[in-house]
């Protein structure tokens, strides 16, 4: 039979790490609360094992849920009750944990509590007498450390014994006094409405006038009001609201346990190194620039042309030896060796489609390796609650919310997750204004293009990346200033409140284990979708129709009949390419699909077939922004065959003489702050569950990508000295009044409680 | 008077919340609740990282105007 044995705990206190040491799965770890905000099965690992499952799930403070993704926790464990339950209980820190743990002992499911981060607590010098606890909660405590997997077996054992046995805990009195009176006096009231064995915590529950659990039990009105006189006048004896006289009745129970059981190492008042560091870097006025100072130093390190660039560095390898040389010559040898002679269809599908598609965008796995590394450790290291408290301080001022930006720093390593994140927002408002402008954030695959760009056209000047990233900060900022302008989105964000975990060493395997867990969804895909891209990509610019005869482009333009001079000028004309670089590619059916399109990137500088069709794969994926280049820049010139070997730097070169320094940047503008992937635009689908909504996002992001372009090529360039004035600069100008004035209006005020919904009220 | 108004390094103890909304139920869920001891970890322009029960929490200048020591 299948056991289902369920993972439950206060946020950060290690739930996903034993998960994945449990069933050997990779879920996201990170060092603050609320990383796990959907729930996750997996089977537990060992053949003897085989019917259990373990089920994480975001953390949680309490059975009552505050954010969006502790609706996930609650639900299961109330609704569809696991066999067991495993409490995952922070040992340096059992008090506030055990709160919790109060509630779930009253669900009358078998439990038992893994008293984690048992490492840590040693080295606080703590003393646990764990038999203590055990014999004051009445079930069992093992200790554990899922970090270095100390007590892991021992703790499933015992797991699925109780499981199978079916074992509750011993009943406690955790309540006490009169509140202990009225829970009794409604247990008789509502007795015979509910399941006997889940009396007790529904009587609780009602005591606390939980609406969930009222509108389950579904009471006549009658007895609703008895219930109701039962509560008030318990109220009025202990003058205090029914919520709160629980709440003290769990922690008085809670310290009389911990009495008993715990002696700490550390007085109190003491501080530990974590607040020391926290004085520096959440400083008022040295918290930004630490900040803004870290990530320019990742993007620097991962990105940029200087002697601690390792990625630029390694990219640069894999660009001009990897795939510039060695790749080419071995399908050359293996094609050769099958008899596909060069010319042939098959040898142009592989070597400029897949080879050269493909390869384009994997050569940029190291430079994304490095990013993600950086990102990886800033996660486990601790410092990202303190980025949101930081950033909070700032951004109330303008009515945003710090919190907002963990989804932010989420999405600079995927979008998806970012997006998700979004669900610990706890306005219902700003949880929807986060989802729609958390992916202006640089990705992981939006760096190729980053790295395409700064690479062939500025020289590899770290300032593109950051600069990349600093305006998808601000995107971020001016929307969210912008948007609560407008009714839709008004009101004051929640308070602020957040738990800061201690700092820590990131671990070195789980950092490289999520480095590459990152980096190999990454090669998978260019190994499926950019592949099935670039051969899709390859094939419509094979085909088309040159001066009227339809077939292989390359082939009729070896025809000099067909292809004219007067053609080869009607074609440059056309297409907007000088004439000594048209080539068969602008006769394909590809660039006469694209060439109509781009009339309307024109006022944004890049009106051209070739970077419309990239722009337009960016759907399927980012990165195939760049892998559509790759096949795009790979053709032989009509000046004879360039030698194979440079095909790398060949393409960066073309790119180079294609745009100017301004166009260019606006083109990557663009990419950066349009419409997400297919993948990141079915996350906000999700997490709108709304279709008008999903369309705002979309369209939104869209306008916003498509006006900061043009005001940065139209007025950018003319500064610049690139563009000259025109109506362009007018339109350029008008827009940015435009903005301004969207900035500074007084906006809509709301009345009232109005814009102040929590996203669990409306959503659950 | 409020918690905003204590120094750094202090110890204080909570003598009331004041509202009853979600976010006093939320707060009395992170530890704090009538009786409590307060450290003042740091402070930066009303803002506050204080210690409760162990654990380390961060508020807002307005959270920390609720809380009355
Ligand atoms: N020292 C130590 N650290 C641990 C231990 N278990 C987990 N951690 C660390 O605690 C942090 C949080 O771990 P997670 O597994 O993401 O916690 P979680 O409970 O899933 O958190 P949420 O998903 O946010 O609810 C990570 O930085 C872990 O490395 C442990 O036994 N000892
Ligand atoms: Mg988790």
């Amino acid at each position: 039979m299948e056991i289902k044995i369920a993972l439950a705990g206060n946020p950060n206190s290690g739930k996903t790490t034993l998960f994945n040491d449990l069933t050997g799965s990779r879920q996201y770890v990170g060092n603050w609360p609320g990383v796990t905000v959907e729930k996750k099965e997996g089977k537990l690992k060992g053949q003897e094992y085989k019917d259990v499952i373990i089920q994480d799930l975001p953390g949680i403070y309490s059975l009552s849920p505050y954010t969006l993704e502790e609706v996930v926790s609650r639900t299961y464990l109330v609704t569809e009750k696991p066999d067991a339950i495993i409490n995952i209980v922070d040992g340096t820190n059992i008090e506030r944990n055990l709160y919790l743990t109060t509630q779930l002992l009253e669900l009358n499911i078998p439990i038992i509590i893994a008293l984690n981060m048992m490492d840590l607590v040693r080295k606080n010098g703590d003393k646990v007498d764990t038999k203590a606890l055990s014999e004051a909660l009445g079930c069992e405590v093992v200790e554990l450390s899922a970090l270095k997997s100390e007590g892991t077996e021992a703790l499933v054992k015992k797991a699925i014994a109780i499981a199978n046995a079916n074992k509750l805990a011993t009943a406690n009195e955790v309540i006490s006094g009169e509140a202990k009176e009225a829970i009794k006096k409604i247990e008789n009231i509502i007795k015979g409405e509910v399941d006997e064995k889940f009396l007790h915590w529904n009587a609780i529950k009602a005591f606390e006038r939980d609406e969930k659990v009222m509108e389950s039990i579904n009471l006549s009105e009658s007895k609703k009001a008895e219930v109701e006189k039962v509560i008030s006048e318990c109220e009025k004896a202990l003058d205090d609201d029914s919520e709160s006289i629980i709440t003290n009745e769990r922690y008085n129970y809670i310290t009389e346990v911990t009495d008993k059981a715990v002696i700490k190492g550390r007085k109190k008042g003491e501080l530990s190194a974590s607040d020391k560091i926290d004085r520096v870097v959440t400083n008022r006025i040295l918290g930004l620039p630490i900040f803004a100072g870290i990530m320019f130093f990742i993007y620097a390190i991962a990105m940029g042309g200087w002697s601690i660039s390792i990625g630029t560095a390694a990219t640069d390898f894999t660009n001009d030896v990897i795939f510039g040389e060695w790749v080419p010559g071995l399908f050359d040898v293996i094609l050769g060796a099958l008899h596909v002679e060069e010319g042939t269809v098959l040898y142009g599908l592989i070597q400029d489609g897949i080879v050269a598609g493909v390869g384009a965008v994997i050569g940029f796995v190291p430079q994304m390796l490095v990013l993600f590394l950086l990102l990886s450790i800033l996660e486990d290291i601790g410092y990202m609650a303190r980025v949101a408290f930081v950033m909070d301080r700032i951004f109330r001022q303008f009515g945003l919310s710090g919190k907002a930006f963990i989804p932010c720093l989420v999405a600079t390593g995927c979008g998806v997750p970012g997006v998700m994140a979004s669900r610990t927002i706890e306005n219902e408002r700003d949880r929807r204004m986060s989802i729609m402008t958390t992916t202006f954030m640089p990705c992981g695959a939006k760096l190729p293009i980053i790295g395409l760009i700064a690479g062939a056209i500025f020289g590899g000047s770290p300032w593109i990346a950051a600069s990349a990233y600093f305006i998808g900060i601000g995107s971020i900022v001016l929307s969210g200033i912008i948007l609560k302008k407008f009714k839709a989105f008004a009101g004051i964000p929640a308070p602020f409140v957040m738990e800061l975990p201690a700092y820590h060493v990131p671990s070195f395997v789980g950092v490289l284990r999520a480095t590459w867990e990152r980096g190999w969804s990454f090669i998978k895909r260019a190994g499926s979708v950019i592949v099935v891209s670039s051969v899709i990509i390859w094939f419509l610019t094979a085909f088309g129709n040159v001066n009227g005869h339809f077939g292989l482009v390359d082939e009729l333009f070896e025809d000099e009949a067909v292809v004219t001079d007067e053609y080869i000028n009607e074609l440059s004309a056309k297409m907007d390419v000088p004439t000594t670089e048209v080539n068969s590619m602008d006769a394909s059916l590809l660039a006469s699909v694209g060439d109509a399109a781009s009339i309307v990137f024109k006022p944004l500088g890049f009106g051209n077939w070739k970077p419309t069709v990239a722009t337009v794969t960016g759907l399927v994926a980012k990165e195939e922004v760049v892998g559509t280049f790759g096949v795009l820049y790979s053709y032989d010139d009509m000046d004879g065959a360039e030698e194979l070997g440079e095909e790398g730097e060949q393409i960066w070169d073309r790119v180079r003489a294609d745009y100017t320094p301004i166009a260019a940047f606006s083109f990557m503008l663009f990419n950066l702050l349009c419409a997400p992937c297919f993948a990141a635009i079915g996350a906000i689908k999700r997490e709108m569950n709304n279709r008008k909504w999903t369309w705002a996002a979309i369209g939104y992001m869209t306008g916003w990508a498509y006006v900061i372009s043009l005001i940065t090529y139209n007025l950018g360039g003319m500064i610049a000295g690139e563009v000259a004035f025109g109506f362009g600069t007018i339109v350029a100008i008008v827009l940015v009044v435009t903005l301004l004035y969207l900035i500074f209006r007084k906006g809509y005020q709301p009345k009232g409680n109005e814009g102040l919904e929590m996203a669990v009220k409306i959503n659950a | 008077m409020p918690l905003s108004m204590a120094d750094i390094d202090e110890i204080v103890v909570i003598k009331r919340i004041s509202g009853s909304d979600e976010i006093k139920q939320h707060l009395a869920e992170l530890g704090f609740v009538v009786g409590e001891e307060i450290h003042i970890v740091s402070k930066n322009g009303g803002n506050m990282i204080v210690k409760v029960k162990d654990s380390r929490i961060a508020l807002d200048k307005g959270l920390a105007n609720r809380i009355f020591i």
